[in-house]
């Protein structure tokens, strides 16, 4: 079974102090460090595990800056066979339409039974690459999968809906799916088989090596873009408590009283 | 999936054919009592099976706490504990390991610290008061090494603040490193990580070179041990604080005036105590502390037991419904009448401090560090 896992590198900002850049359409970045998005890990994994089961190989294929290399060796040195790089100036500030169309243009020249993404990049959220890039593939999707079994031809997989109603679908293949957190459990890449994983070749693909034209991709050929970006204004009513874990936990509880709460 | 473990070359490389089966090594494991883990067992079957299989998840080997009784104690010159982190090694590679250890190992690779936390706030223990970074041209008496867990840690980043006080009490010229401090790697080479452990002392032996570290302090013994004992290529001399803090006091230069008035015992932290014989100079550091009354666990010194929050323990699942070591230690200070439960370690603290908290004994007893007692005293 080939598949093809595409990947993104995100800012890692779960504990950082996230400030918007003087450009006002992005954040700061020079203090932050960067890692596989997160969504993007687990469709890895379950590659892994499948082609474990049912042999095949697993190509990486990642539309990002020359700096996306260390998360494409990272998920080199877990044992995934190839790793395609999407690298051009004029395909900064795409939206998730045209980075499907990006996306869609270099999957043209390879063979595949499955292609997996994340469910959604932790920077931007939008959610909405796997579709598209299914569309332009012409091949059925399944979004925010949490279980998936390989029939003869077909998948059957299991969707995460709102409100903990799960859809089971059977798909045929070729397919894409969007994975979502917490089907698997990732496994750890060590800096030894990072080692390895540095003697791997990256292969980089342009906006020629694509067939694609200006126009096309970038923010010319995005419908949506980016305007601005700020971090909410304070709100009214939020009160910080200050003071010691018992000082604060006795106006807590002080507070819970004064509003009937226990 | 499998992990097939190299057992002929662990036989060979740790001479385990001289292995006698006396079962001192699991005698003394302060984990055989709580977990499934037997070193004596573990050593047979490397013996015997040719090609010893582990499920990945192989539960018993995350339970060392590398405390190393089974390595002081055995007859024969073998070092189980060696065998231990080389298996947990080969798990490293397969890449198979519980998750809590992964997210540690991939933020010490991506952070510097096994807790998730970014680089920019490691010195934001030190917000408002007056501590300088070393920056390589002065003459300091230490370097200060606060260590991952103390830094980030909301009730231990109060050892460091308490330990930059007792310093300038005692007018010694020190500096930090700053938010370029990175792990010490002694967790992540007893899990088994030797990589990552290479990458970490390279960087560290050029940091402590760059900021003129020729005599550097740690506040935790994990970071103290590592330093000491394996950083092969750093020349400069490994002080533990409560070394520091005792010769201070005892040339007259740091002062305690404060009676306390407290009954204390003393926990000894394997990494400090039994791993390299620092016994004496924390209890010392206690006898000069006016109106401190120490009693002794029967259980102290080269016997003391295990916290066990060593070994990559703080990061792994625990085994349900086991007692849990740091309990029957609480359990044990609370039965001679002792109010404060004084030890020298942060992991050691923040297992303590939880078993205080699950056998309900916080109206009678609380956990401090040394470096607080010595601070409350100033």
């Amino acid at each position: 079974m080939d598949i093809i896992v595409c990947v993104k590198q995100v800012p890692v900002t779960a504990e950082a102090e996230v400030m918007v850049d003087s450009s006002g359409r992005d954040i700061k970045k020079d203090r932050l460090v960067f890692d596989v998005n997160e969504a993007d890990n687990y469709a890895v994994e379950e590659a892994l595990q499948l082609t474990e089961k049912f042999g095949g190989t697993i190509t990486l294929v990642n539309l990002g800056p020359e700096s996306a290399d260390k998360t494409l060796r990272s998920l080199l040195a877990k044992g995934t066979h190839e790793a395609v790089r999407l690298t051009d100036e004029h395909f900064d500030e795409s939206d998730a339409y045209v980075t499907a169309r990006i996306l869609a243009a270099a999957l043209k020249s390879l063979s595949y039974d499955l292609v997996l993404t994340g469910c959604y990049s932790s920077d931007l959220g939008y959610s909405q690459v796997g579709a598209a890039l299914a569309e332009l593939l012409g091949i059925p999707h399944a979004t925010m999968v949490i279980g998936l079994e390989v029939l003869d031809g077909k998948i059957k997989v299991e969707r995460e809906l709102e409100g903990g109603t799960h859809e089971r679908l059977e798909i045929d293949l070729p397919a894409l799916l969007t994975i979502q957190t917490g089907i698997n459990e990732p496994r750890y890449a060590s800096i030894l088989g990072l080692r390895k994983a540095m003697k791997k070749p990256i292969k980089v693909l342009t906006l020629t090596d694509l067939g694609l034209a200006e126009g096309e991709v970038g923010r010319d050929g995005s419908k949506v873009f980016l305007d601005t970006l700020s971090v909410p204004p304070k709100g009214e009513g939020a009160q910080i408590l200050e003071g010691g874990p018992d000082e604060v936990s006795q106006k807590l509880v002080d507070i819970f009283r004064e509003k009937g709460v226990v | 999936m499998e992990v097939h473990v190299a057992s002929q070359e662990l036989t060979r490389e740790h001479h385990v054919l001289r292995c006698i089966q006396c079962g001192r090594c699991t005698s003394g494991c302060p984990v055989s009592t709580n977990s499934s883990l037997n070193v004596r067992r573990l050593l047979n079957e490397i013996l015997l099976q040719p090609d010893l299989i582990l499920s990945p998840e192989a539960t018993e080997l995350w339970q060392c706490t590398t405390c190393m009784t089974c390595t002081q104690r055995c007859p024969k010159g073998i070092k189980p504990l060696d065998v231990i982190i080389e298996i947990r090694g080969q798990l490293i590679e397969s890449g198979r390991i519980q998750p809590g250890l992964r997210d540690a190992l991939e933020s010490t690779f991506l952070h510097g610290n096994p807790w998730g936390k970014p680089r920019e706030k490691r010195s934001d223990w030190a917000a408002g008061l007056d501590v300088k970074e070393a920056s390589g041209a002065e003459d300091l008496d230490l370097v200060y090494y606060v260590g991952c867990t103390i830094a980030y840690d909301p009730r231990l980043q109060k050892l460091a603040q308490d330990m930059v006080k007792a310093l300038d009490a005692a007018g010694i010229k020190y500096g930090i490193l700053g938010n370029e401090e990175s792990c010490c790697g002694n967790e992540v080479r007893r899990i088994g990580e030797l990589g990552l452990f290479e990458e970490l002392t390279e960087n560290n032996v050029k940091l402590f070179r760059e900021r003129g570290a020729g005599r550097l302090m740690t506040t935790s013994p994990h970071c103290y041990n590592v330093f000491k004992n394996e950083y092969t290529d750093f020349t400069g001399e490994v002080m533990h604080y409560s070394q520091v803090i005792r010769d201070l006091l005892a040339a007259g230069k740091l002062k305690l005036s404060k009676e306390l008035g407290w009954k204390v015992t003393y926990h000894d932290p394997c990494f400090l105590g039994k791993q390299n014989g620092i016994f004496d100079e924390p209890r010392e550091v206690l006898g000069f502390i006016p109106g401190v009354e120490l009693v002794e666990f029967d259980r102290c010194r080269e016997r003391s037991l295990c916290c066990e929050g060593g070994g990559g323990r703080m990061w792994t699942e625990d085994v349900a419904g086991q007692e849990r070591l740091a309990e029957i230690r609480v359990r044990d200070a609370v039965g001679m009448g002792a109010e404060v439960l004084v030890t020298a370690c942060p992991f050691c603290l923040l297992t303590l401090e939880d078993a205080v908290k699950t056998t309900g004994d916080e109206e009678k007893i609380r956990v401090m560090d040394l470096i607080e007692v010595v601070a409350a005293a100033l």
